[in-house]
């Protein structure tokens, strides 16, 4: 009854909601209180605040991005205090409209000199962007990944921090369970044990799963294990996917007997495994360092921890996952000669500062890529980047895939589970559906360019 | 015939007619007629706009869209989805429509705006809240039922939950259509069916629905025309899924043009679909509206 009581209420507010919209926006007041930088700060690559941008002439650049307002006002105002006489104005496109007006704007003459990244949209924007000005050694020195991104001996971002998957856990359902710190599963065996103590049924319904991967076979498990079972996602040539191998059926395999021969969740329990466990329906979960915000600010219920996702056996693995960047601002190439010169240096305050590191990876929960700072006490402060600090060395990343990737496989996970394909011809499907979608694509995995490929 | 009007027209009122008339024109030319030509060509090329990828093809695509399962199997769900959801829009749009045209109904202006709202509620908001009604744990549906279905995630049933979805929102309109033609009817003819003897069913079997025939040809049509485009439900609620099984033709045009950035593929779908729609909706005039003309 009180689940009734619930699931009406929660009908009528959003019933309610479609008829009052939504509010919102963030709130861009700019802090004017910033403390200037005055001496040169930076590792390799080093801004000296002194220098002057645009010969002290007032000018005005547009940043666009799709998100996290005041992260960067925070970073404008730091910038424009060193630099009174550039205006940066802010310009936030929700993420729906952004990869479709970005790429029109910057075809034309007024698009913005500086503008956030996603590098799954890579294809649509390099051919607007402008070489970074700041050697490839230099960069290199600075952070970890930077070849990956080389282009025709050009570099035109990079990334500032690395997101991976780890294993998010609520620790009041673990503790209930008996389970202690001790427990923390280091292999997949160990994680199906603990997951079956995290269990709970009423015959054979499932009233908590002890581990949900529901809308997301791809993202998390057949997009980054073969890795721990050593094979890439893309053949030798860098172009053909690969995801119809032994060892993709192998992972899918191991997912549908996790559902239905260890019985420790099912396809049909929690719609969303994010969204499960946030409601207190799933007792584990894997996740990309940005659900830990989203648990932060969303379900703030939920006593949780994070550890490290487990391998198939004790040893060190090829790769423990994949991770994918967050990519540091683009440039635009068709601005003003002006323009895109404070746009370069922005770029070099934005590298060089560590203050302006620390805040962006924190905000998104990225380990630093700057080298420097892997042993930041702020950033080992969050369990999500904590757990990765002793071998972010192992995570690869194969490069900036097209959607169809992660969108094929999904619908292959989707396939066997809800649809009743057979493993091999779902993976096929996807396969092939890859090869078709990808047949115009300039993509070409970095694979061959992770620290440890020769091990494969 | 112009100029045996113009004489009656005055100078004032040509000017306006040829304003009207010329912002008309060169509104169709630039947002339809140009997008339509631009697209046309698009689709027999490799064509990503935002990357500025543009070679030509030849037939490439449009060998690729007969060849495709998936637009075969979405065909077939458009199909379902279309004469199902127009079967329940116009049947429930009619009886619901002379029930509120009975003197025994009070309070019509009331029941009228209730069955209209959920027509000019955002679709995306109400796949939203239908989406969340359907949650297996904790949706509405399941709670109040009493059952434990994955509506949105089984093959059998996710289509028919969207259907549902759909008819709920739509057949509003279909009411406001039909009331709009019952008030329309001739009285005289009413009036003496009456005299005649004629039983409350004979007069709407053989009056009313004849004379409402031209309302639900337009019903129809209009359906048809919506109802081949929909693509905003699926988006919202299964994404297409699971797997492929709710891929509706509009929402592979969706995905192609704006998930995977292949323009020219989707414009052979879109003009593919387009010619599919006029032969519809030419056979539905041809099977409907003879009697009309």
């Amino acid at each position: 009854m009180r689940k009734r009581f619930l699931a009406l209420t929660m009908s009528a507010l959003m019933a309610a909601s479609t008829i009052t919209g939504c509010s919102g926006g963030g709130d861009k007041a700019a802090n004017k209180d910033v403390v200037a930088p005055t001496e040169p700060f930076g590792d390799t690559i080093v801004y000296d605040p002194s220098v002057e941008v645009n010969n002290g002439e007032d000018i005005t650049i547009e940043l666009w991005e799709w998100g996290s307002d005041d992260l960067f006002q925070q970073i404008i105002d730091v910038y424009t205090a060193m630099h009174p006489n550039v205006t940066i104005n802010l310009v936030n496109n929700p993420w729906e409209d952004y990869w479709t007006k970005l790429p029109l704007a910057l075809d034309g003459e007024n698009g913005p000199a500086l503008f956030n990244i996603h590098n799954s949209y890579h294809e649509n924007i390099i051919n607007y962007l402008a070489p970074l000005d700041i050697p490839i050694e230099d960069l290199e020195a600075d952070f970890n990944g930077v070849s990956a991104h080389v282009i025709d001996d050009k570099m035109y971002y990079i990334d500032y921090g690395m997101m991976t998957g780890s294993v998010y856990y609520n620790k009041d359902m673990w503790e209930a369970a008996g389970l202690t710190e001790e427990d923390i599963p280091k292999t997949w065996d160990e994680l199906i044990e603990v997951a079956k103590k995290l269990t709970i049924k009423d015959g054979d319904t499932i009233i908590q799963a002890g581990l949900n991967f529901n809308d997301d076979f791809h993202q998390n498990y057949l997009l980054g294990l073969n890795y721990q079972l050593g094979e890439n996602l893309f053949k030798e040539d860098g172009k053909t996917p690969n995801v119809n191998s032994e060892v993709m059926q192998q992972i899918m395999q191991m997912l549908v007997d996790m559902y239905h021969e260890d019985g420790i969740g099912s396809e049909n329990f929690g719609e969303k495994s994010s969204d499960s466990f946030g409601q207190g329906q799933s007792a584990m979960v894997i996740q990309w360092g940005h659900y830990y915000n989203t648990l932060k600010t969303t379900w703030t219920n939920i006593d949780f921890g994070v550890f490290e996702i487990p391998t198939f056996t004790e040893e060190t693995p090829y790769a423990y996952n994949r991770y994918n960047g967050e990519s540091t601002f683009g440039i635009n190439k068709n601005a003003s000669a002006e323009q895109q010169a404070v746009a370069q240096d922005f770029v070099k305050y934005f590298l060089a500062s560590d203050e302006a590191q620390v805040a962006f990876n924190i905000a998104m929960s990225t380990f630093p890529a700057k080298k420097s700072l892997a042993t930041n006490e702020e950033i080992l402060a969050n369990p999500s980047m904590a757990i990765l600090a002793d071998h972010i060395d192992r995570y690869i990343w194969p490069g900036p895939m097209p959607a169809t990737v992660e969108n094929s496989l999904k619908k292959a996970g989707q396939d066997v589970f809800y649809n009743g394909v057979e493993i091999k011809t779902a993976l096929d499907n996807a396969q092939a559906q890859i090869i078709k979608d990808m047949k115009n694509s300039s993509f070409e995995s970095v694979e061959s360019l992770y620290t440890y490929a020769s091990e494969k | 015939m112009g100029a045996k009007y113009r004489k009656y027209q005055s100078k004032s009122e040509i000017i306006l007619r040829n304003i009207v008339v010329a912002a008309m024109i060169i509104y169709f030319t630039v947002f339809l007629i140009i997008p339509i030509i631009i697209a046309f060509a698009g689709s027999f090329h490799n064509w990503n706009p935002l990357s500025g990828t543009y070679d030509f093809l030849g037939l490439e695509n449009y060998k690729d869209v007969f060849s495709s399962g998936l637009f075969g199997t979405s065909m077939i769900n458009t199909i379902i989805f279309s004469v199902v959801v127009i079967i329940f829009r116009v049947g429930l749009g009619l009886g619901i429509a002379c029930a509120l045209n009975s003197v025994l109904v009070k309070h019509k202006t009331f029941f009228r705006a209730v069955y209209y709202m959920p027509v000019v509620t955002p679709m995306v908001a109400v796949a939203f809240v239908w989406k969340f009604m359907y949650n297996p744990q904790i949706g509405t549906i399941n709670q109040i039922f009493g059952l434990d279905v994955n509506w949105l995630m089984n093959p059998k049933t996710a289509l028919i939950a969207v259907m549902i979805m759909t008819i709920w929102k739509d057949f509003g309109y279909a009411v406001v259509m039909y009331i709009a033609g019952l008030y329309s009817l001739p009285s005289d003819v009413m009036e003496a069916a009456k005299i005649d003897g004629a039983t409350s069913w004979q007069t709407f079997r053989y009056i009313t629905l004849p004379l409402l025939k031209p309302m639900t040809l337009f019903v129809v049509i209009t359906s048809i025309i919506s109802y081949i485009q929909a693509y905003v439900q699926i988006l919202i609620m299964t994404e297409g899924g699971p797997g492929t099984s709710t891929y509706l033709a509009s929402y592979i045009i969706y995905d192609e043009a704006f998930v995977k950035y292949n323009f020219g593929y989707a414009s052979a779908l879109s003009f593919v679909l387009f010619v599919i729609t006029a032969v519809l909706t030419w056979m539905s005039f041809r099977v409907s509206g003879d009697e009309e003309a």
